[in-house]
């Protein structure tokens, strides 16, 4: 498997690919999700409705693509929900307290953070891939399993976001935030157009270099990896600053969406990244999977969703639809795969 | 699951590894946790006098009951090499559906339909892992989702309340011998769990089936079985321990039991059970159970608030996993 995705795509691969792709399950669940969206209701294919799904995709999409390359190495990321919250926290609690410094202040009645937004979108990248690198020292130098040091990181950040806020949920004004979280460039929400441009760099680095299908190779088979010369190690690491990243970046523009940050937000997230990194046809196991695959994981997940809201089913059933649809999809994958061996 | 003699000793062959090798960073890690155990009391009496005093031992170990309950059924799963993430689904769906019966007024009906729905749930999960092969992780996320989603659904989201149900609510609020009843139930399970994994033919079979399922499957383990009974298990130890919270606080919440089972699992963890399977120990477990209860009671005791206390749990869990983990490469 590792093999095959090293080599690095050209041209002629273009035609292959298509026709991978009319025969990817995947794509015809999308494609049927909106063909009987179309035909069951006027709105779902609303301009307006496009642009909603549009923005639940990039925040999802953004944490699942993180999870994706993780996965990828055989390891898990379980902190990716409670970190996109901690990073922008920390963005907007590090500048409060900078302001008297410089004898200023940022935090406003009713507490509201009116400073500058640049800063704080930077500490928060900076704090994401921080968080990330932590991680990935903790599992791959100190040898922790991935599922406790993601887990321990999940429970401290999660403390940390309630410690930090003390409870109350931090209002964030700033006009660019607003043209992030509400803007159109193209008739396209330029969250989704943040969402996309991560992932044709991920698509780039990890399908189009040689330092990125070492992801692969270590999902693959470490060992091996390892005495083929990679630094294993540095890679795992890699790939949790990525993760971290990507939650950062989520984390902003999820938060651009809401204009506030609050600790209890996006509880549980982690588990969505997971479900959605899994149906677009990444395993657990690692060493299979790709960015790419994942976008349509989570396009399939946000429309699915989508429709089931539109239709008026109830938060409750639509939790019942994703359990069913997540056990019931890699079910199926793993029938076709042994069905395709034998 | 019950297995016959002949079995039992073609269990044997598939676990040369094990005693020697697994006993050794086994014992270093039981160290370690005894050593913190103790360094906690004595800690603890340092710092507040009436922190071994029989009513707050009392305190420490109710509010230690129903995880180490839930932790009881993880550690048998983790030590077959699977992950049961549904125990919060698990319990909450049982307890919702043995509320259901609250009209009939009758708490037999009631505690049994509770113990029933966590036994098929566990089944539900063993039979999706075990015989369609689907990674539990998946799995169990799945049945998480759904066993919440069906108890509100069926509850309509509303809290239910057992009253009246005197035998129920003594589950969670009464004594037996002046010790509460979660406790008795916290100790008579461990001992049932210590003799299963370690003095019953079901034990050998358990840690062959994490340590090496080619092994344990070619030494004629029915390993099917095993990664269907420990979810079986799990299922209800889950039901249990959400009644015994459900009666303690005497009502039933739909939304209850929030990120559970990551705390069950972290404690599964501390107490030394490894997530690669085969390693793993229900006296490991209860010890690193009893950690956590007394960090917390101790934070409770110093004011802090309880966001940091998750914090600190983190920090503890991380403090005892790295000298094992430290221990384990340096033994290699």
């Amino acid at each position: 498997m590792s093999a095959i995705q090293l080599s690095s795509p050209s041209a002629s691969r273009v035609i292959p690919f298509l026709l991978d792709l009319a025969r990817d399950p995947i794509v015809w669940l999308i494609a049927l999700i909106f063909v009987v969206g179309a035909m069951t209701s006027q709105y779902y294919l609303t301009t307006l409705n496009l642009e909603n799904l549009m923005r639940n995709v990039a925040v999802i999409g953004l944490l699942s693509l993180g999870m994706t390359v993780v996965l990828l190495t055989g390891r898990i990321d379980l902190s990716v929900a409670a970190l996109m919250i901690f990073s922008i926290v920390v963005g907007v609690v590090v500048m409060t307290e900078i302001a008297p410094l410089i004898g200023s202040r940022w935090l406003v009645r009713g507490n509201t953070y009116a400073g500058p937004i640049v800063p704080v979108i930077l500490i928060a990248l900076t704090t994401g891939a921080a968080i990330g690198a932590i991680n990935g020292i903790g599992v791959a130098y100190f040898k922790v399993a991935s599922f406790i040091m993601t887990l321990v990181s999940l429970t401290a950040l999660r403390g940390f976001n309630y410690v930090l806020t003390d409870g109350h949920p931090y209002y964030l004004k700033a006009p660019l935030y607003q043209w992030i979280g509400d803007s159109k460039f193209a008739g396209i929400p330029v969250s989704f157009l943040l969402f996309l441009l991560v992932l044709l760099v991920l698509i780039g680095f990890v399908n189009g270099t040689v330092r990125g299908g070492r992801f692969y190779a270590i999902g693959g088979n470490e060992k091996a990896a390892l005495y083929a010369g990679i630094n294993t190690r540095r890679y795992v690491v890699l790939a949790y600053v990525i993760s971290g990243l990507c939650a950062a970046i989520a984390g902003i523009v999820f938060t651009a969406r809401l204009k506030s940050v609050d600790a209890p937000l996006a509880a549980g997230y982690e588990l969505t990244a997971i479900a959605i990194a899994v149906i677009g046809g990444t395993a657990l196991s690692g060493g299979i999977g790709s960015p790419w695959r994942t976008l349509l994981g989570s396009v399939a997940f946000a429309a699915g969703l989508n429709l089931l809201a539109i239709w008026g089913v109830g938060t409750w059933y639509q939790n019942l639809a994703i359990g069913i649809v997540l056990i019931a999809s890699v079910g199926l994958s793993k029938m076709s795969r042994k069905k395709s061996k034998s | 699951m019950t297995m016959n003699t002949l079995e039992t000793k073609m269990v044997e062959p598939a676990l040369p590894a094990r005693p020697a090798d697994a006993w050794r960073h086994l014992s270093i890690g039981a160290m370690s946790r005894a050593a913190v155990l103790v360094a906690l009391v004595i800690f603890g009496q340092a710092i507040a006098p009436s922190f071994l005093s029989l009513a707050n031992i009392h305190v420490i170990l109710l509010a230690v009951a129903a995880i180490g309950i839930m932790a009881y059924g993880m550690t048998l799963v983790v030590i077959t090499g699977e992950i049961d993430l549904s125990i919060a689904g698990a319990a909450i769906l049982s307890c919702v559906v043995g509320g259901l019966l609250i009209p009939t007024g009758s708490a037999v009906l009631v505690i049994g339909a509770t113990l029933l729905t966590g036994l098929v749930v566990g089944l539900a999960n063993g039979a999706l892992v075990a015989a369609l092969g689907i990674p539990s992780l998946i799995v169990t996320l799945g049945t998480l989702g759904i066993g919440r989603a069906l108890a509100n659904i069926v509850s309509g989201g509303q809290a239910l309340y057992p009253e009246g149900l005197n035998a129920y609510l003594w589950l969670g609020r009464g004594q037996f011998a002046g010790v509460p009843v979660p406790v008795v139930l916290l100790v008579i399970l461990g001992a049932a769990a210590v003799a299963l994994t370690r003095y019953s033919t079901f034990g050998p079979a358990l840690y062959a089936t994490g340590g090496n399922v080619r092994a344990a499957k070619l030494s004629g383990i029915n390993v099917v079985a095993v990664r269907v009974t420990v979810f079986a298990i799990s299922g209800v130890c889950a039901a249990l321990a959400g009644m015994l919270e459900s009666a303690r606080l005497s009502y039933i919440n739909p939304a209850g039991f929030e990120g559970m089972e990551l705390s069950v699992l972290a404690v599964t963890v501390l107490g030394g059970a490894a997530l690669t399977g085969g390693v793993g120990s229900i006296s490991g477990t209860l010890t690193a159970s009893l950690i956590i209860g007394i960090v917390n009671n101790l934070l409770n005791q110093l004011g802090v608030s309880i966001y940091l206390q998750q914090v600190v749990t983190a920090v503890v869990i991380l403090a005892v996993v790295l000298p094992g983990i430290r221990q384990r490469e340096i033994a290699k």
